[in-house]
């Protein structure tokens, strides 16, 4: 992430994991979850703050996952089903569960399919937020497999020479794992920022940059725009977006076509309406993929030669004024160790809603306390 | 394609698609190729040309291949084979053999085992140049299967902060099938343009765009740059026909990730070339451009069946409405068509089918000197 969106230092307040894990299950199971279906969903929000994507993780999500199961828009323990199968692919619907729920579990499937025919591929249906898309991809890695997730999401990307919305911010993530190095984690919308990142700005005060959005008309806007803090928050969540690119001379068209690949393969494949078709909000679709390292090389010779390629990329001579090279899941991975350790920083907006959700829920609140886990 | 790589009206030629067909196959005939490669790669080439991409059509690459062929870069008769294979996978040793002539018979193979499992992959080393990747993916789509193309490139693309070149312009290709409606088709370079495009650029003396380019210390340039304006760059427009005799068009000039500047997403599209330098060249053992010791193109292809899914009917009756809602989207204040990747090009080999495939006269010009050295058929 940009340094612009990461809690200022001297608002962040530090909680440990572990005392985070333990509130946002509780919550989970207070909204109807069973004890199983909380382990799952908090693991994902959890390993989003702890590598660092603040965007997807207890701060923006956890109210907006209670807002959505206390209003009934995503089911707390779906009755998710295969409903269509071959050896190496599966359709799934997803019952109107979260995707933190229901993606995971169709990622074991995914793994279980190519343990056999070399890849495993997964549509589902009918779904609901599925929290940091990297998370699910990241499961491959422990099978020494390729690991690939995507999200076909609520409309609010202007597609290239488009007045109006007509695509989700559509996100594609890629995991593929090194020997020693961090593993290769790519994740991100195809739209120029994820929507979560507007919210963050929000709350911290900072603009946006040139491309990210478009006038009302669905123009680019190529400056920096200011945002409002006190501004209406749907006002913020109805931002119209660019896709990566944010100009048809700078390839929007190609982020643009990126997110229809998401379209299709998450929403079409499973018979789901996407893009302008969509009707509801909170309905999410996704596409998860495993590919199996030894069906095509040896796997020791792949991570072998991955650490090469990645070692060679974080060598490369920086540009004037850049400290390094990165590759994606480098910094997530630095972060991780570093959160894991020193607990994750929450800005106070943040600890207050907690301290407000857990009293509404009659729970204890238990996140005062610096630091990390020991 | 943006218009200004189109060459210009009043310098066109048009050229029947049979007659270039007819030359083309005997030019690679002349190279000790056999016949049904012959026709295989003239077939990806043409394919370009009618669909409007000429980056990838005769103009540039006839003369590049042939380039490659004298200094022995690619193998006219390649052995190539399956060297690993699992129900739905397979890693190919292409023996240096033409991507154009290797993967449409590597897609086949996906296809079939598509057929069985759902879905068919296929890593390929030891490649040469693919040609329009589109091609490849869109041998899916006849048989109701989206195809995916992706090729691990020689070093264009300057990292995000980086300060000199390290990846190719790795390109992706995805071809998805509709009922009605031109089928999506998606094919692009993760670098803001194509390679071949600074080429065209050249040759038609139109300026480059802004967060299109690099400069020597790999700083995004963020104006519009005229190639002959700037002395680092002087020899590509000047010695193009050399660059073409030692074998492929490279370059000296350094591309931008998509987005140009790590703010407008340059690292989604680094990224995004990385994912396929992974499954286009690691995943067969291929080494890499960052490493220093990539020679060739590694390739990576996919087909998956829409029945293992969904019923085929019901999926491309969507695909035809989502196409169809992005179309009718009203247009922003530029006043352009909204359109989706695959519309233009469909109407455009619609088109050239019927009226011919304009050729630039340098080209046509290439093509009658070629002739004659080989002693076969001219273009006219």
């Amino acid at each position: 992430m940009l340094e612009r969106f990461h809690v200022p230092e001297e608002d962040e307040i530090r909680v440990s994991s572990d005392k985070l894990r333990k509130t946002s299950e509780q919550i989970f199971v207070k909204c109807g979850m069973s004890l199983s279906n909380s382990k799952i969903a908090t693991d994902v929000l959890l390993s989003a703050d702890i590598r660092g994507v603040d965007t997807h993780g207890v701060s923006n999500m956890l109210r907006n996952y209670v807002l959505y199961l206390s209003e009934g828009s995503a089911k707390a323990n779906p009755n998710w089903k295969i409903v269509r199968e071959t050896e190496s692919c599966a359709t799934i619907d997803c019952d109107e569960g979260l995707g933190l729920v229901v993606a995971p579990q169709a990622m074991d499937i995914a793994i279980e399919k190519a343990k056999k025919t070399g890849v495993g591929l997964v549509s589902m249906g009918n779904g609901r937020h599925l929290g940091m898309a990297g998370y699910h991809a990241m499961m491959a890695l422990e099978h020494d497999m390729i690991g690939t997730c995507m999200t076909s999401s609520t409309t609010n990307v202007v597609p290239t020479y488009a007045a109006k919305a007509g695509l989700g911010t559509n996100p594609i993530a890629v995991a593929a794992p090194a020997l020693n190095k961090a593993p290769f984690v790519f994740d991100a919308a195809t739209s120029a920022i994820a929507t979560n990142k507007v919210r963050v700005a929000q709350r911290l005060g900072v603009p946006l940059a040139a491309g990210w959005i478009t006038d009302e008309k669905g123009n680019p806007i190529m400056e920096e725009t200011p945002l409002d803090i006190k501004e209406d928050p749907d006002k913020v969540n109805n931002l119209l977006q660019t896709p990566v690119g944010a100009t048809r001379e700078l390839g929007s068209h190609k982020g643009y076509s990126l997110g229809m690949v998401v379209d299709i393969l998450g929403s079409i494949l499973n018979g789901s309406l996407a893009g302008p078709l969509r009707t509801m909000k909170q309905h999410q679709n996704h596409f998860v993929a495993a590919y199996s390292i030894e069906a095509f090389t040896s796997v020791q010779k792949f991570k072998e030669m991955m650490d090469e390629y990645l070692q060679a990329l974080e060598d490369l001579p920086p540009v004037e004024g850049q400290e390094r090279v990165l590759y994606a899941g480098l910094m997530e991975y630095e972060t991780e160790t570093e959160r894991k350790n020193i607990g994750i920083p929450l800005h106070p907006e943040v600890i207050n809603w907690f301290k407000n959700i857990c009293s509404e829920l009659e729970l204890d609140f238990d996140m005062t306390e610096n630091g990390g886990n020991n | 394609m943006l218009e200004r790589f189109h060459v210009p009206d009043q310098e066109i030629i048009l050229i029947p698609e049979e007659n270039l067909r007819n030359v083309t196959e005997q030019i690679f005939q002349s190279q000790g190729m056999p016949e049904k490669d012959c026709k295989l790669a003239t077939d990806a080439l043409i394919s370009s040309d009618l669909r409007g991409v000429e980056t990838h059509g005769v103009s540039n690459m006839v003369r590049a291949y042939l380039g490659a062929f004298k200094s022995k870069n690619i193998n006219p008769k390649p052995n190539w084979k399956i060297v690993k294979e699992t129900p739905s996978c397979i890693t190919v040793d292409s023996d240096a053999g033409l991507g154009i002539v290797v993967a449409p018979q590597a897609m086949e193979i996906a296809v079939e085992k598509a057929k069985k499992t759902g879905v068919g992959l296929v890593t390929l080393g030891n490649g040469r140049h693919i040609g329009m990747l589109a091609y490849h993916a869109m041998i899916a789509l006849k048989h109701d299967m989206i195809g995916t193309c992706m090729a691990a490139c020689s070093p264009r693309m300057v990292p995000t902060f980086s300060s000199k070149k390290a990846i190719g312009t790795n390109p992706i290709a995805y071809a998805a099938p509709a009922d009605k409606l031109p089928p999506f088709v998606f094919d692009a370079a993760m670098t803001s343009v194509a390679g071949n495009k600074i080429v065209l650029a050249s040759r038609l003396g139109v300026p480059l765009e802004p967060g299109w380019i690099a400069d020597d210390n790999g700083n995004p340039i963020m104006e519009k740059v005229n190639m002959k304006d700037l002395d680092q760059y002087e020899d590509e427009s000047k010695n193009l026909e050399e660059r073409y005799a030692s074998g492929y068009i490279s370059s000296s000039v350094d591309l931008l990730p998509f987005g140009g500047t790590r703010e407008m997403g340059s690292h989604k599209s680094y990224s995004m070339a990385m994912v396929v330098d992974v499954l286009a060249g690691i995943l067969n053992g291929s080494k890499t451009a960052p490493t220093g010791e990539h020679t060739g193109q590694g390739h990576f292809l996919a087909a998956y069946s829409i029945d293992a899914f969904i019923d085929t009917k019901e999926f491309k009756e969507l695909m035809d409405r989502y196409l169809q809602s992005l179309l009718d989207l009203p247009s922003n204040s530029e006043g352009k068509e909204v359109v989706y990747a695959g519309y233009i090009e469909a109407k455009e080999q619609e088109k050239r089918g019927k009226e011919g495939i304009p050729l630039h006269p340098e080209v046509v010009e290439w093509y009658k000197k070629t002739s004659s050295e080989l002693k076969i058929d001219q273009l006219i």
